[in-house]
């Protein structure tokens, strides 16, 4: 540890004491640690969430996109049909 | 064992009685001495089976099949696809392999053989034949390069009026024989006992299966430590969900899956999701006449293992 560590020692200037005062306050450190906990927090939370974001991605792209598909396709077969119906029974 | 169903008050009449003609016009009055014959006992998982597992594969995939005439057919088939290999350590080994399979099919009401040839030397035949009217004999063999993997298996079933039994000869001492009845028009129970020599172990399995024209429920318990529900509900013509729980009680395992199977016009789409995250779907569509197209997806969050196939069949 620094002569310096404790606080300020009585042979430095004025400008180097006040600054270490304020450097070494438990305000300061507590406010370091604050944002540090913010940060480590903030990426885990990124990172589960991204992770949870692929996992749902990929799974609504193999169950549910090829079921949107493939009812729209039957609709559009369904419509079809009702045209061409419509269309034959008109023109009987 | 049997956890008989207690008749409704409406339906509790003494056998003569109701045998006096009270045929299944009514729903409500359940006829005890006409009751339909029980799906086969290996069956009674099928509408769930059908649904949540359908063949996955990966790589490519093609199939020709060939009417020759109204009874026989020929087959062609190319599989290339990365195989997986059963390894110690929690990675898959895939290695490619690549094969051709030769076929040939002759089906007759009484009478059905397929046969099966493969390049990379293995053998397959399977026969169905209807002795008599209820008695049926069905065998199945496989023949393979390697030494002590041949195995076949011969099947007696007898179908009764309402109940089925079955008896099972398989190489290597393996004896089985299973029995399932109709308890009332919509339950049927089973059980099943079996004996393999090469390995010394026994085992006793009961199955119950209650189905109406919209759900199937089935629960099945065996020694061997499996126990396995499942649940079919039919939504809509053309639609069915199904859910399936499996439980192992000597080694702990549990495994819950829920699929939906969408049958329509064009195509047959089956997708499932599993308590092991793996997630899957079959789309089987059909293009034209006798040619379909398959897309297999199989999605394994957990052990990061992706296996995506497509195919073509062509023919009947």
């Amino acid at each position: 540890m620094s002569t310096r560590g404790g606080g300020a020692s009585s042979d430095d200037g004025i400008l180097s004491r006040v600054s270490t005062s304020v450097s070494q306050s438990p305000i300061v450190y507590r406010g370091k640690k604050a944002a540090f906990d913010t940060a480590y927090v903030a990426k885990k939370l990124l990172k589960s969430t991204g992770k949870a974001a692929w996992i749902a991605g990929t799974t609504f792209l193999v169950l549910v996109v090829p079921l949107i598909i493939e009812m729209d396709r039957e609709q559009q077969l369904n419509e079809l049909e009702l045209q061409q119906a419509s269309l034959l029974g008109a023109s009987k | 064992m049997a956890t008989l169903v207690p008749p409704s008050p409406a339906t509790a009449v003494t056998p003569p009685a109701a045998g006096s003609g009270a045929a299944a016009v009514e729903p409500q009055k359940a006829d005890y001495l006409n009751l339909p014959c029980p799906i086969p006992y290996e069956e009674i998982h099928r509408e769930a089976l059908m649904s949540l597992k359908p063949e996955h594969f990966e790589g490519m995939r093609f199939d020709f099949t060939k009417g020759l005439n109204q009874k026989f057919s020929l087959s062609h088939s190319v599989m290339m696809g990365p195989t997986e290999i059963p390894s110690q350590s929690s990675e898959t080994i895939k290695i490619p392999t690549a094969h051709y399979e030769f076929g040939a099919n002759y089906i007759d009401p009484k009478l059905m053989l397929f046969g099966r040839v493969l390049t990379d030397g293995r053998v397959n035949a399977r026969l169905k034949c209807d002795l008599t009217d209820n008695l049926t004999l069905k065998g199945n063999a496989q023949l393979t390069n390697e030494p002590h993997m041949s195995h076949g298996m011969f099947n007696f079933d007898y179908k009764g009026s309402d109940y089925r039994t079955q008896f099972q000869l398989g190489n290597g001492a393996l004896f089985g024989a299973s029995y399932i009845q109709s308890v009332t028009p919509n339950l049927s129970l089973g059980g099943e006992v079996f004996w393999a020599g090469q390995h010394r172990k026994s085992g006793i399995g009961y199955a119950a299966r209650y189905n109406t024209d919209k759900m199937v429920a089935t629960g099945q318990v065996a020694s061997t430590g499996m126990v396995a529900l499942s649940y079919v509900q039919k939504v809509s013509e053309k639609v069915s969900l199904a859910s399936d729980f499996m439980y192992n009680y000597m080694s702990r395992d549990v495994t819950a899956s829920f699929g939906y199977d969408y049958i329509l016009r064009q195509c047959r789409l089956r997708g499932k999701i599993d308590s092991n995250g793996v997630v899957a779907a079959l789309l089987e569509e059909r293009f034209n006449m006798g040619l379909n197209f398959l897309l297999s997806a199989e999605i394994d969050h957990q052990k990061k293992d992706y296996k995506f196939g497509f195919g073509l069949t062509v023919g009947e």
